[in-house]
């Protein structure tokens, strides 16, 4: 019998036993929901829009007046003028987002942080041209901005980035507690006696986790997917292509589960018979939380920067990092190779050890092997 | 007395280790050993059952019996020896043509029983179609055919254990190996179990199975391997070891005799008194004849036997005392 029979009818019957389970169908629902829901509150929270606007002094009169009538049209935005001394103290105030954009009348110019939002841009046109009584097509304003174009990143890119690795980090944390769960199960029920008779460690272990990783894959596909479109179709206000970044957190999620999978699993062999999933998982949790956490520190703090670059392609934390750091401001090429080369032998030589100390830990009654003598089972043979 | 004089071949403590016969078809273990810390688990453990055949696998407890069949298995990782089905070493692939009931008994709690039992065909090798008729069959001869929908946990130890055995047997091994099978059953079980393992036999199977019940092993087995402290101390045809045993077991019914005779020849020993009814284990050069001569001297002589000792005794004989 082929090794690819074995593993393909170990996973079969765990993703039987998944769909038998209601809490794998209502949590798919709740997560498809939540993401739908948010449109809904997406949309509430753009609707409120207000353009801050700074002029400087003397703001001739009705400009007020003529740049709230063109921001009508435009999901009622309103607008608020501020009068500021001088053209220095207007980019003083954009600097401290004081203002979303400054308008130099005598420059006729419309200078924006980093990103132009071409909404406001509109809005300042058409009042400026209102004002001044001229007709179309010239625009009246050139666009400019403070820093290069994409070098910081909008709010929405933020939100993707965030919300994908907070996703990631949520699958993962909630598919591996299935795995222990799984692994305590077959273990405490003595069935796994049964089924090492016939069937190799590793092929048990591979099988589980394809097993509970598909079904997770496909729940997050679903929830991440249904994002990704709405993102695409415009349904957030948001640029579409972070449909894609948001779509990346799918195969990085495939990599992600099967290494911290094989570490779960390994962890619930190595568990005592008394000890209960949440416990025994715990290792791998708080190194998945730690990871986590760093990452969002590292990005938070400049997302160009050497730790965020090193938690990028570090095998334990890109999974993590990769996705929303490419929602923020880009991964380059080459670290994205880099990474999934080394997740890639990572998951090789975890596999490797877990699959002898999966089978060891299984077999061995009473208490929980320590991670030493883990470690000195692995190196046998 | 007519009573014929055995062949006097004494029988050794450390009988003949099988692995110096002939390589014959079926599993053979060969000086197996295993030690865990310092335990000695298995001590040079050598056995065989062929195909056809059934052995009961005797010895006390932490005797070794569990960690030899779970060597065969693979599931206990020897640090000596072998093990060989049809003379060439075990692995994988012999390994799915064998069925095991473990010591731990165990099946997935929340599968239904029917498609637990076609999940383990198919890991044997079964197709999926063959593994469905099997299961089905196996069901239905052990009286489990309307439960084949129900979760394990939903039903009856009793016939927890069935589906346990069936699980043994849904494809069709050509070695099966029992950890204590027998151990709770009711009667109506153990008659059942006994029935399966002599058809599993009689279809050409090899049965290995461990017990502490030493007279169904003695009614059900043709062949018994007795181990003690990680050694097999005697093994071959039951009735056979019985007959090769140094001792003779004698059996006497009397009337009027005193409450507390006993005789007191040299070599026999009282095992047992149930109101009339002596049991004697006398070595093998004893004289039968004497005794019975010095119990009519006492009392009327209602029965008299003579014969090779239960397989209970021989256990004794050799491990327990």
């Amino acid at each position: 019998m082929s090794a690819r029979r074995t593993i393909r009818l170990v996973a079969e019957r765990e993703i039987r036993e998944r769909l038998r389970s209601k809490a794998f169908l209502v949590s798919t629902v709740v997560m498809l929901l939540l993401v739908g829901g948010s449109v809904a509150l997406g949309n509430a929270f753009t609707s409120e829009t207000t353009y801050r606007i700074a002029v400087t002094a003397p703001a001739p009169p009705g400009l007020t007046a003529a740049l709230e009538r063109a921001a009508r049209p435009f999901d009622d935005a309103k607008v608020r003028v501020e009068v500021v001394a001088s053209a220095a103290a207007g980019r003083r105030a954009l600097e401290a987002e004081d203002a979303d954009a400054l308008l130099l009348l005598s420059a006729d110019r419309l200078v924006f942080r980093s990103d132009v939002d071409p909404k406001a841009a509109a809005v300042a046109d058409t009042a400026v041209r209102t004002l001044r009584r001229h007709l179309p097509p010239e625009p009246e304003l050139a666009i400019a901005t403070l820093h290069p174009l994409g070098e910081e990143s909008t709010d929405a890119e933020t939100l993707v980035a965030y919300v994908s690795s907070l996703l990631l980090l949520m699958s993962l944390l909630v598919y591996g507690q299935w795995l222990v769960t799984g692994v305590l199960e077959e273990r405490n029920s003595r069935v796994v006696e049964l089924v090492l008779s016939t069937v190799r460690p590793r092929h048990l272990l591979a099988g589980k986790v394809i097993g509970i990783g598909v079904p997770g894959l496909v729940q997050l596909a679903l929830v991440a997917g249904l994002g990704a479109v709405l993102l695409a179709v415009g349904a957030f206000d948001a640029p579409a292509s972070l449909g894609g970044d948001l779509a990346l957190v799918i195969p990085w999620f495939g990599l992600g589960f099967a290494l911290y999978a094989v570490a779960y699993a390994a962890a619930g062999a190595l568990a005592s018979r008394q000890q209960n999933a949440d416990t025994a998982g715990q290792p791998v949790s708080y190194t998945l939380l730690a990871v986590w956490v760093a990452g969002f520190v590292a990005l938070s703090e400049d997302p160009h920067g050497p730790a965020a670059s090193l938690l990028t392609v570090l095998p334990v934390s890109s999974p993590l990092v990769l996705p929303a750091r490419a929602a923020l401001v880009g991964v380059p090429l080459w670290q994205h190779a880099l990474a999934v080369v080394l997740v890639l032998a990572s998951i090789y030589a975890l596999v490797r050890f877990a699959g002898r100390v999966y089978a060891r830990g299984l077999l061995h009654g009473g208490p929980g092997l320590g991670a030493r003598a883990a470690w000195r089972l692995a190196r046998e043979r | 007395m007519g009573l014929a004089v055995e062949e006097h071949v004494r029988l050794e403590r450390v009988a003949v280790p099988p692995d110096d016969r002939e390589a014959g078809s079926g599993l053979s273990v060969r000086r197996a050993t295993k030690r865990f810390g310092p335990v000695l688990a298995l001590d040079g453990c050598s056995f065989a059952v062929e195909r056809g055949r059934m052995l009961g696998f005797l010895g006390p407890n932490g005797a070794g019996k569990t960690t030899a069949m779970r060597a065969v298995f693979g599931l206990v990782g020897l640090d000596g020896g072998e093990v060989l089905w049809d003379g060439r070493p075990v692995g994988l692939d012999e390994r799915l043509r064998f069925g095991y009931m473990p010591e731990e008994r165990g099946l997935y709690p929340r599968m239904p029983v029917a498609e637990q039992l076609e999940y383990f065909g198919c890991l044997h090798g079964l197709t999926a179609a063959a593994a469905r008729a099997a299961s089905a069959s196996w069901l239905d001869r052990l009286g489990l055919a309307e439960r084949g929908a129900a979760k394990l946990e939903e039903l009856s130890h009793g016939n927890q254990q069935r589906a346990q055995l069936a699980a043994a047997l849904v494809h069709e091994p050509a070695l099966l190996v029992l950890d204590e099978p027998f151990a709770g059953l009711d009667p109506v079980a153990v008659r059942t179990l006994a029935d399966v393992l002599r058809d599993e036999a009689a279809r050409g199977a090899a049965v290995l199975f461990s017990s502490h019940q030493l007279e169904l092993v003695q009614d059900i087995c043709e062949d018994v391997a007795i181990v003690d402290r990680g050694r097999v101390v005697a093994t071959g045809d039951v009735d056979e070891l019985r007959r090769r045993s140094q001792r003779r077991q004698i059996e006497l019914r009397l009337e009027g005799a005193p409450p507390d005779w006993q005789p007191s020849a040299d070599g026999v020993r009282l095992v047992e008194r149930r109101g009339g009814a002596l049991r004697l284990l006398a070595d093998r050069d004893v004289d039968p004849a004497d005794v019975l001569a010095a119990a009519g001297r006492t009392a009327r002589v209602v029965e008299f036997g003579y014969g090779p000792p239960s397989l209970a005794d021989l256990f004794l004989e050799l491990v327990g005392e």
